[in-house]
């Protein structure tokens, strides 16, 4: 029940937004991330965006490896 | 070029991890998600025996205490409401049964994604009563709390929640001896932010955020390597991409807005002053137990289930006696055997020998 899922966002409409996650659209509350747009990447939890999210973790890891 | 210094910075993490020879290191996973990567991503094939990993409490349906599905079943059986509910909840055991077995006593469970989407079944059909069982930390609390304050604009009148959601904060605390570091479940971060466990530094508490691709796990544990090297207390967010300090404010402000901390029984750990959270008085017509007048419901767990010891690290699955010859994932005696999240499922479905 706690697998977060990555996904981008498609539309926005009344809080709630359409979100594509490898292919598979799906209708999510967009209500707890502010100015939320079209584009963006979020992590979605039981049917809600919990997070503004940058799609990609390779990037991260290098940054925190070579701050070590 | 990218893919290659990619390679270079993905085998140092790794090397940092298979090379470590220095005191024994034990690091706890905290999230049930991360447990099952570590396994599904044979992270824990790489391990140096030098470093000890163990899978703590932070699987949601392992730490629900069976009282909890009791009173489920009760709200099924007794008062014939129709029980909405995450799906791996359906097999965990009840003193008598799971939410599964009591189908074939005439139970109407049914299993959604979403407690929103309870609400939307609870509107569809204003005949019945509505409970979501409602479980999970910080990650899954907002959900929740969107469906009843929602159900409570639009007057709905036969919706509520049986609600067990807890905190991480005080867990740590308890745990806080069972592990040398502790890997933060990076989407209770997500939401929380990351004062509390930079807060934990100062109680000698030392762990790091982490993410759950294979990059972001390696890194993490190469991070806590290192930093367990200099000898002191740390904390660093591995995840930031996802993370940020101060976590989602507008979810904190829900989750405050709809409920108030109150004491909570872990299965296995016994009940953890202020790690619970229940419905605030505004929202007591949403609370299944007032609702429906339910009884304490202590609940009795099979006295050979290990699942509290594995959960402090204290044995492994493989050392509860049950483990693979009584209890498999078909027929789970404790929790920890019945979510994918769970200790005892992962050992099993991963080879038992780990
Ligand atoms: S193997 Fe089964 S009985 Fe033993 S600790 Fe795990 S869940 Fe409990």
């Amino acid at each position: 029940m706690c697998v977060g899922l990555s996904a981008k966002v498609i539309g926005i409409d009344n809080g709630m937004a359409i979100i594509d996650a490898s292919g598979a659209k799906r209708e999510i509350s967009a209500e707890l991330i502010k100015d939320l747009e079209p584009g963006d990447y979020v992590m979605v939890h039981a049917g809600i965006a919990i997070a503004k999210i940058t799609d990609n973790d390779e990037d991260e890891t290098d940054e925190i490896m070579e701050s070590l | 070029m990218k893919t290659a210094c990619i390679e270079n910075k993905k085998m140092s993490a790794k090397e940092i991890i298979e090379s470590y020879k220095g005191k024994p290191l034990r690091i706890m996973e905290v999230c049930g998600t991360h447990t099952h990567e570590i396994f599904r991503l044979g992270i824990r094939n790489i391990l140096p025996d030098t470093i000890k990993l163990i899978s703590g409490p932070g699987c949601p349906v392992c730490v629900t205490p069976v009282g909890f599905i009791d009173e489920s079943l009760m709200l099924a059986l007794e008062h014939r409401a129709v029980i909405c509910t995450f799906g791996d909840l359906l097999r965990v055991p009840g003193s008598k049964m799971s939410l599964a077995d009591s189908r074939q006593k005439g139970a109407s469970i049914k299993m959604v994604y979403s407690p929103v989407d309870a609400l939307s079944y609870a509107k569809e059909h204003p005949d019945k009563e509505i409970v979501f069982l409602s479980v999970g930390f910080e990650t899954t609390t907002p959900a929740s709390c969107l469906a009843v304050k929602k159900a409570k604009a639009d007057g709905i009148k036969n919706f509520s929640l049986l609600v067990a959601n807890k905190t991480m904060p005080e867990a740590y605390k308890i745990l806080k001896n069972s592990a040398d570091a502790f890997l933060y479940p990076g989407h209770v971060d997500a939401i929380a932010g990351t004062s509390v466990c930079e807060s934990l530094v100062k109680e000698g508490v030392s762990g790091v955020v982490t993410g759950f691709t294979a990059n972001e796990l390696l890194t993490a544990l190469a991070v806590a390597i290192k930093l367990s090297e200099k000898g002191k207390p740390f904390f660093k967010n591995c995840y930031p991409r996802v993370v940020k300090s101060e976590g989602n404010i507008p979810a904190q402000e829900l989750v405050n807005e709809t409920m108030e901390s109150c004491d909570s029984e872990w299965r296995g750990l016994g009940k953890i002053k202020k790690s619970g959270l229940k419905l605030r008085a505004d929202y007591k017509d949403f609370d299944a137990r007032t609702r429906f007048n339910l009884p304490k419901i202590p609940g009795k767990s099979n006295p050979a289930c290990r699942c509290g010891d594995i959960l402090q690290g204290k044995c492994k699955p493989t050392e509860c006696g049950l483990f693979g010859k009584i209890c498999n994932p078909q027929h789970p005696v404790g929790a920890c055997m019945v979510s994918n999240e769970g200790a005892c499922s992962a050992y099993y479905q991963y080879g038992g020998n780990l």
